[in-house]
């Protein structure tokens, strides 16, 4: 059995569990309530989750443009740049390790507690693996290529456009990851913590009144999210394979792309 | 096998390359000290010569051919491809072909031969046209479409190889470009080289740490000390062409190779 079959008998078999197991009376429906019963609240209040959802989407959306827009931008200068890179790199890691959330709070004094700050503290959040990701890119393609095509007589842009970009792809794929998902961690905590909107506080607020069908329904949307997220970095991945095979980055990225598309267009 | 002669160069390039290197230096300045890692280096290739650069690590071969690829200013003293200095790379007269890691990952086979023409804005299907025939010469014809994770050591080289000629340039330096290859694919890739060098005239300027390649391939080994890196020899090999696998165990092989073994012992 291959093993994409085996993860997804795995999955299915979760998926069986969460509707018999309740059902049965194994669990109480108070700690986990029947996948049935969790769809059939949210389909109820469709309207309220719609609305959340659409809230947390727009905040998710701004977020990704501020955090890998930004992340990548920061993350090439900083990694190109060895005066910038002495200065700032050293406080970004420490900073990494700070858990960031504690800043939230302050955010809301600042920005309210609306979208905005949600916005902000997201934006952080992913900013900072993004722009990791990218420096360690630009620093890590190899000083042959650039001297190669130096000898070819490439100009300083041709060289950029033709290879130093080219060749940081595989890297810069792998900080949006991280980035992205941590965006959206972000908004989801940040809604939960202190808000009026969104599928975070949705999920916060069944959860004081102890709806537990209304708080999984919740769970499903940001699980569905993530899922969704991760779909579309392995399109762009897949499109981008041509670039990621034969670089180092590349060869561990490419191990989740099925075979047949890392083969070249021929 | 077809010579690259039906290239046409974009300028025309005198066919011979020959190279004047007159009383070169290089100092390398660091926050603490100067470091000498080339001095007083004088040497002269005639068009069409197969010259073997060979001494222990760090004695600045790589430097000097960088130099003659204007990929780097000396300190003092002069470079000069067919009568001109080189202050910055011109694939019209100097092809460089590094180790196997300088290929571009994310182009085919053909696309890389036909990077140093896309850069000077060749219409595609020229460019293509001259891509064939380099891959030709090197015996990769069918591969074009292929990406360097395809393709062997051996043939990633060969590929580097037809990159570095696809412009006809007069002169082709190369840097240590077996040292990342096994054993009998260097013999193979030796083999080759000598085949296309014959087959194109060109001058062949080769850095190697290995004495046998050096000695295999060469019309003249150029040996260098350790740094500060100084010509301590000059071999002609008189071995005829072509060279053959027989000549490795001959006398005249063992003695050529020894002597340049002395020098490098003494100095490393």
């Amino acid at each position: 059995m291959s093993s994409t079959t085996l993860r997804r008998l795995i999955v299915i078999s979760l998926i069986l569990l969460w509707e018999v197991l309740p059902r049965a009376g194994l669990i109480p429906e108070l700690f986990l309530p029947s996948l049935s019963s969790t769809l059939a609240a949210g389909w109820n209040e469709a309207g309220e989750y719609g609305h959340a959802l659409a809230v947390t989407l727009y905040e998710v959306a701004i977020s990704m443009v501020f955090a890998c827009g930004g992340g990548i931008l920061a993350g090439a200068i900083v990694g190109s740049l060895p005066g910038p890179r002495i200065l700032i790199m050293p406080m970004i890691s420490s900073l990494y390790a700070v858990p960031l959330v504690i800043l939230y709070p302050v955010f809301t004094v600042w920005l309210g507690i609306g979208s905005e700050s949600k916005i902000a503290f997201a934006s952080i959040y992913g900013f900072l693996p993004t722009m990791l990701a990218t420096a360690a890119g630009i620093q890590t393609i190899d000083p042959q290529l650039v001297l190669a095509a130096r000898s070819m007589g490439a100009t300083l842009s041709q060289r950029l456009i033709r290879v130093i970009i080219p060749a940081a792809i595989p890297t810069v794929l792998s900080g949006l990851r991280v980035g992205g998902a941590l965006v959206i961690v972000g908004v989801v905590v940040s809604e939960m913590l202190i808000s009026s909107a969104g599928i975070g506080y949705l999920i916060s607020r069944y959860r004081t009144i102890l709806d537990s069908q209304h708080v999984f329904a919740g769970v499903l949307l940001v699980l569905a999210m993530a899922i969704a997220f991760n779909a579309a970095i392995k399109w762009i991945e897949r499109k981008a394979s041509i670039w990621q095979t034969g670089t180092r980055a590349g060869q561990r990225a490419a191990e989740d792309i099925p075979v047949t598309a890392i083969q070249p267009a021929t | 096998m077809q010579p690259l002669a039906n290239i046409t160069p974009l300028k025309p390039a005198p066919r011979a390359g020959a190279i004047k290197v007159g009383n070169v230096g290089q100092v390398f300045k660091t926050s603490t000290q100067d470091v000498v890692a080339l001095s007083d280096i004088s040497l002269e290739v005639k068009p069409g010569r197969f010259v073997v650069l060979v001494g222990p690590s760090g004695c600045g071969k790589s430097t000097l051919l960088m130099m003659m690829a204007g990929l780097r200013q000396q300190t003092s003293g002069t470079i000069l491809i067919n009568d001109a200095p080189i202050p910055e790379p011109d694939p019209n007269r100097v092809g460089v072909v590094f180790q196997e890691a300088s290929l571009f990952p994310w182009l085919t086979a053909e696309e890389n031969v036909e990077f140093p023409l896309a850069l000077r804005g060749v219409a595609k299907a020229e460019r293509r046209a001259k891509a064939e025939d380099a891959l030709k010469l090197v015996g990769l014809e069918g591969f074009g479409k292929r990406h360097p994770h395809e393709l062997s050591g051996g043939m990633k080289q060969r590929v580097s190889i037809a990159r570095g000629l696809v412009q006809d340039p007069p002169v082709l330096l190369m840097d240590e470009p077996f040292a990342a290859l096994d054993e009998q694919t260097r013999m193979t890739m030796g083999d080759e080289l000598l085949r296309i060098w014959a087959a194109t005239g060109k001058t062949v300027v080769f850095v190697t740490h290995s004495l046998t390649e050096a000695v295999y391939l060469a019309d003249e080994v150029i040996v260098m000390s350790a740094r500060p890196g100084r010509i301590v020899d000059q071999l002609t090999i008189p071995l005829p062409r072509p060279r053959t696998y027989e000549m490795l165990s001959g006398d005249t092989f063992g003695t050529l190779r020894d002597r340049i073994w002395r020098h490098i012992r003494k100095s490393a």
